[in-house]
């Protein structure tokens, strides 16, 4: 692995297959080095133990091979006959070969030592019996007897060194026993806690990896839960690397930005046609009520308008001046009424509406109706909604002035500001509570028709419909200092919205 | 994700340092085991040109070790080794089976104490014959063919001990008891046994002092043990005098006085400086020992042998001087080493 990080890939970067496949292969590739290593040790040691015993094994061959000898000299000296003459060269030829194996060097080492004493000593011993065979040959009696003892002699010296030899060997040899099964029984020790070791090892690299690449996963599944919920301010922390992960983690962080964005456009656009819906649902709820109201007072307007005109003919004719003036601003009321319910109008019309009507019931009242106006000439040709200048004088007179003590004034005052429209509706009757007012403006009121004397549109109407007019709240003030001290209606009217 | 990198890196590093310190330590173990196991060629070893061969005795004497190690130190000089034979070693052989095999093993000289015997000088004679330079140490075989012998000279010996005998000699000495360690039994020949009788003639006033001689050669340790009980339990009693010629016969005669109650009644003549001998005569209960200088005597036979293959002769004798010592002097004469002088 550690190859890996000396390229300029780095870690992160690799797949997680090869990362995987990386992690597993080194810990194997290492088990099977160490397993390797110990197997070599512990082979070598066996191998080793196997051969520690040989020298005696060795020795005693050499033992049996020289009693060979020694045998097949008696036999051939005993009974001269050519088997045992071929088999004593034999035995004679198997024990120089052996003798090769022994050391020749004079050394302080009393191992080598002795073997080259038995090595000289068995040069001497076969050419003694070498001797033995020849004179046997010769039929010299004496001398064979006498080299045939002396043979025996040094059999014996032989013998006894070898023996010597043996022992000494057997005492080497065991304590390299020992050692041997002193390593192997280390070996084993050792092979056990290398194993577990490395098993230790191996298995935290493999947790650490596994951890570092389930990590981001888990984390991954976690905030994708987040999303899921709808929260879409969460994300994954940046990362570089250029594996599964970090692809997916930069795809996850994409797509929940852009999810994100597209909610919120969504939801907008929703909220605004919403809005307008609302608008439009509210605009049309009010214009019903009050075309409703009109319809209800607007009986076959026609036939009403004609019959009107046909009464204004007939004052006429009566040389009724009044009469005729009377009815024919009656008319024009009505008709304006009627005409105007579903448009706008220029302030000029509107006030021309609300003298017609000030006439009309001046005419009813008696002239007990002070009414008076100061208007700014220069916006009569502004546009407003129309009836809404109708209603509020009909409010003061219907609700500040009549059934009062004193003498009833109502004063109508329209100002042009520079960006508004101040319109100013002002009497000197009961006055309105504190409570009154609130409940006027909230809307909270129901128009209850009781008003049998009412040309139908109320305060409450009027509100709304300059509120939807001009998309904005706050255009009606009423003042009223206390009971029976007058009402004061001020709308202002935004000056541009006005002008169509 | 960086940090986990950095972690597996950290582990995989940390187990390679324990595997490899593991591997290493486990080879290391295993190569001293090996060479452990390998004992025999491990073992610091050294080839030599030559064999000698030193027969003697009594191996387990201090006195022949001494004169083993002195001679193996003067062979290696010369690019030989000597090999060590006694006939108290074990084998059950004695110096003519050793002559024997020194001569069928093709050594190429032998040092031999000679203990008299016939059959050996039959051996150095055969052994001279086959090539093989004799030299005789401590006894010497004259009408053999040795080519050289390396001790005391006899003559000497027998004055030496005569001159401290002499000086041990008062009124209550009516004997003096040599323990020869010499095969040969005739005494009255025997250069040391004559010279001491001599001595103590010369110095004998009238008191008619016996002087005795015997013969203390034997396989093992405890002939001579027993000899020496017999010589204190003897119905005449014990000599007065007690002349030892050897080491082990000088502790045996020791021990049997101090066991026998009669310190100050024998006074016993040491021979050689073992530790024993060296606290019994601190402690005055030995008067005086006599010692060779075994240094000398190991480094002459190899400088012999050694002389004879080059030369092709060599002196026929060379001398070693006994001495003796005394409480008053055994301190100095033994430093601190097992004790040549």
């Amino acid at each position: 692995m550690e190859e890996e990080k000396k390229k300029r890939r780095r870690w992160r970067d690799i797949p997680l297959a090869t990362k995987m496949i990386l992690a597993v292969g080194s810990i194997m590739v290492m088990m099977l080095v160490i397993n390797m290593i110990l197997y070599e040790q512990v082979n070598k040691t066996i191998r080793r133990m196997d051969t520690v015993y040989s020298s005696n094994v060795d020795l005693t061959d050499l033992s049996a091979s020289l009693e060979n000898v020694q045998q097949a000299l008696y036999s051939y000296l005993s009974v001269k006959t050519s088997d045992s003459l071929e088999n004593y060269y034999r035995c004679e030829q198997d024990y120089r070969y052996l003798l090769e194996n022994l050391s020749s060097q004079i050394s302080s080492n009393p191992t080598k030592l002795l073997e080259r004493n038995i090595r000289q000593m068995s040069e001497t011993y076969l050419s003694l019996t070498g001797e033995g065979v020849a004179a046997k040959r010769g039929r010299n009696v004496e001398k064979y007897k006498e080299i045939y003892d002396q043979s025996q002699e040094l059999y014996g010296y032989i013998n006894s060194y070898i023996y010597q030899l043996n022992s000494q060997q057997f005492r080497n040899n065991s304590s390299s026993y020992q050692a041997l099964r002193e390593a192997l029984r280390y070996l084993e020790i050792s092979s056990l806690v290398l194993m577990a070791v490395m098993m230790g090892i191996g298995a935290l690299v493999l947790f650490a990896i596994t951890k570092g690449m389930i990590e981001p996963l888990a984390n991954l599944a976690e905030i994708a839960h987040l999303v899921g919920q709808g929260n879409f301010d969460v994300k994954m922390t940046k990362t570089d690397s250029l594996d599964e992960v970090g692809v997916v983690t930069r795809a996850f962080n994409t797509m929940v930005e852009s999810l994100g964005e597209y909610v919120v456009r969504t939801k907008e656009s929703m909220e605004k046609e919403q809005q307008m819906m609302e608008k439009e649902l509210l605009m049309k709820n009010h214009l019903k009520e009050a075309q409703l109201k009109y319809l209800q007072s607007q009986i076959n307007p026609h036939f009403l308008f004609n019959s009107l005109n046909a009464g204004v003919q007939l004052a006429m004719l009566e040389d009724a001046e009044k009469t005729c003036i009377f009815v024919e601003k009656m008319a024009d009321f009505f008709r304006y009424n009627v005409k105007k319910g579903l448009e706008d109008a220029s302030l000029g019309e509107e006030l021309t509406a609300v003298e017609n009507y000030i006439y009309i019931l001046n005419v009813r009242f008696a002239g007990d109706i002070h009414f008076t106006k100061k208007v700014d000439e220069s916006i009569m040709e502004c546009r407003v909604p129309s009836m809404i200048l109708q209603p509020l004088v009909e409010n003061a007179v219907n609700h500040g002035i009549r059934n009062i003590d004193w003498e009833g004034k109502i004063l109508l005052e329209i100002t042009g500001l520079e960006d508004n429209i101040l319109i100013r509706v002002k009497d000197n009757g009961k006055g309105m509570s504190e409570e009154r007012i609130r409940e006027v403006l909230d809307g909270c009121m129901e128009d209850t028709g009781e008003q049998s004397d009412s040309t139908g549109v109320g305060m409450n109407n009027v509100i709304s419909r300059l509120e939807l007019y001009y998309d904005k709240k706050n255009l009606v003030e009423i003042n009223s200092p206390g009971e029976n001290m007058g009402t004061e209606i001020i709308l202002t009217l935004p000056r541009t919205g006005g002008e169509k | 994700m960086k940090k986990t990198g950095n972690r597996e890196t950290a582990l995989i590093l940390l187990g390679i340092f324990i595997v490899g310190f593991f591997v290493f330590f486990t080879n290391n173990f295993y190569k001293s085991v090996w060479e452990k196991s390998g004992l025999e060629e491990a073992e610091e070893t050294r080839n030599y040109d030559k064999q000698y061969e030193m027969i003697v005795g009594s191996g387990k004497n201090e006195f022949w070790q001494a004169v083993y190690e002195s001679a193996l130190e003067a062979a290696q000089e010369h690019d030989a080794y000597v090999q060590f034979h006694a006939r108290d070693m074990g084998d059950g052989y004695d110096e003519i089976d050793y002559m024997e095999i020194s001569i069928a093993a093709g050594a190429d000289g032998i040092i031999l104490e000679f203990n008299g015997e016939e059959s050996l000088k039959a051996e150095i004679n055969k052994a001279v014959e086959a090539g093989i330079p004799v030299i005789t140490i401590m006894s010497d075989a004259p009408d053999s063919s040795r080519q050289s012998f390396v001790g005391p000279n006899d003559y000497q010996v027998g004055q030496a001990y005569g001159k401290q005998i002499a000086g041990l000699l008062d009124e209550k000495t009516k004997s003096v008891l040599v323990l020869m360690d010499s095969e040969n039994g005739n005494f009255e020949k025997s250069q040391i046994y004559s010279q001491i009788s001599t001595a103590v003639m010369e110095e004998d006033h009238g008191q008619k002092i016996d002087v005795k001689a015997e013969s203390m050669t034997s396989d093992n340790k405890f002939d001579i043990e027993e000899v020496i009980r017999s010589i204190f339990q003897a119905p005449e009693g014990p000599p007065q005098i007690l002349v030892c010629m050897d080491e082990i016969t000088t502790e045996c005669a020791y021990q049997a006085m101090i066991d026998f109650n009669m310190v100050g009644e024998i006074k016993i003549i040491g021979y050689y400086v073992s530790d024993t001998i060296q606290k019994a005569v601190e402690k005055g209960l030995i008067p005086v020992t006599s010692t060779l200088d075994t240094a000398k005597m190991g480094k002459n036979c190899v400088e012999a042998l050694w002389e004879f293959e080059q030369e092709g002769r060599v002196n026929s004798y060379y001398n070693v001087e006994l001495q003796f010592l005394t409480k008053e002097d055994i301190r100095d004469a033994m430093p601190t080493d097992s004790g040549e002088e």
